[in-house]
């Protein structure tokens, strides 16, 4: 069962672009593209470019060498666009807060360089098995690049959020978290691949892979698709107590 | 393979923050109703003189250097305890912010506007000044200011007492 070409092979590597590809369909249909313009190309490119990886894995005429071809290139595009998307939901994450929005722009921008050059220096020192199908190893170096940097931003944007107490919005946080879960996963997965580390086990990692990016396209249908419970919110008043304290002390500063 | 050990290491690490965040995030909002207001008052004259460089000046000229660094030493860790907390009334003044949003009155909203606005304002300056306070433990004889720091406390003082004038007139308080 747990086998490259086994049905729940293929439906794992079909369903989740398959529904991805639906919900960008549904959330053109409710209006929501105009909200997340990228995440609605992210979701018709990524399912694409899968579906397109899938084809050449399965047609016989494709050779190896082109497969890992397509590969390299829907890895750039998929890249791509995931970027474009944590840029969407890290302005989604700021944009009530403009107090923060340079402080945490310039702090991303810092850390994406550095995690750049992290990247780079775990690409250098990756092996490459071997020199006549090097580009199979560079595409799981890629991949490897990638997930570092992608991870390294999302895991930066929870934490930020989370120190400065910042309120996620409901579908950017569902976004920001199903995406979050994949790279982390995928990172490890990759890592352990393209510094060729269990060598016989390589469909697990495949199936580890796309179970977890079928659970993440599900998340992203659970936020995007199913409405949020209105919570009866009432303004919530400062204590009397507190609010004395905090008088106090400023009428002692102010007596000064 | 070292380097796999590593990145693995990293990503369930990085799985796990944003696991826990995420529970964390569920739980905030279920019990944003029952927001716990706790917020601990701070001698903002005490904090002032201690990030006096008059002060700091006039002991070293008094004290021997090993004397001097010893109770500059002291003077940085007591303004860790201050900033610190100042640092954690801003957080609840966020959410108390944040749950005041939610009102229909528009005065309102835009005190509590203001009020998240300046309390993530004072919660970015403690942690740039908390870092150059451990630097500065390092090296007690560096020059140090927290004036920012102070300033920007002051402001959501300001805001935060103006959010809870709007919001209970009766506890209005005379400022002269």
């Amino acid at each position: 069962m747990l086998q490259a070409h086994s049905p729940l092979w293929n439906y794992l590597w079909v369903a989740p672009n398959v529904f991805l590809f639906a919900l960008a369909f549904l959330i053109r249909r409710r209006g929501l593209h105009k909200q997340f313009p990228v995440f609605q190309i992210f979701a018709i490119v990524t399912a694409i470019e899968q579906l397109a990886v899938y084809a050449a894995d399965v047609i016989p005429s494709i050779s190896g060498v082109m497969f890992w071809r397509i590969f390299w290139v829907s890895l750039l595009i998929e890249a791509i666009a995931k970027f474009a998307l944590i840029g969407e939901i890290f302005g989604f994450l700021f944009v009530r807060y403009s107090s923060l929005a340079n402080f945490g722009k310039r702090a991303i921008q810092g850390l994406g360089i550095l995690l750049v050059a992290v990247a780079t220096i775990a690409a250098a020192y990756a092996p490459v098995d071997n020199p006549h199908y090097s580009v199979i190893s560079h595409a799981h170096i890629l991949d490897q690049s990638i997930y570092l940097i992608e991870c390294g931003l999302l895991v930066f944007i929870f934490i930020f959020a989370a120190y400065f107490h910042l309120t996620w919005n409901r579908i950017p946080y569902g976004i920001a978290l199903g995406l979050g879960i994949s790279a982390c996963v995928h990172l490890g997965t990759w890592a352990v691949i393209a510094n060729g580390g269990l060598l016989n086990q390589r469909p697990l990692l495949d199936f580890l892979n796309m179970a977890t990016y079928h659970l993440c396209v599900l998340i992203w249908c659970y936020y995007l698709l199913v409405p949020q419970k209105e919570a009866t919110k009432s303004a919530v008043s400062l204590p009397d107590n507190n609010l004395a304290i905090w008088n106090r002390e400023l009428e002692r500063l102010l007596q000064q | 393979m070292n380097l796999a050990i590593v990145l693995v290491a990293a990503a369930v690490v990085a799985l796990v923050i944003i696991l826990r965040l995420a529970v964390k995030q569920n739980l905030q909002v279920k019990g944003s109703s029952d927001l716990a207001v706790t917020i601990h008052p701070i001698d903002v004259v005490a904090f002032r003189n201690l990030t006096n460089t008059a002060e700091d000046d006039y002991l070293r000229r008094r004290l021997p250097r090993a004397d001097f660094r010893q109770v500059r030493r002291e003077r940085l860790r007591a303004m860790v305890a201050y900033i610190q907390t100042a640092a954690m009334n801003a957080a609840v003044l966020i959410r108390v912010g944040e749950a005041a949003l939610a009102a229909g009155d528009p005065r309102i909203a835009q005190a509590a506007e203001q009020l998240v606005n300046d309390a993530l304002l004072l919660r970015r300056n403690s942690t740039v000044a908390l870092a150059r306070i451990y630097i500065a433990l390092a090296w007690p004889n560096s020059g140090f200011a927290a004036v920012r720091v102070i300033d920007r406390y002051e402001q959501v003082s300001g805001s935060a007492m103006l959010l809870g004038r709007l919001q209970n007139p009766a506890a209005a308080v005379r400022l002269s």
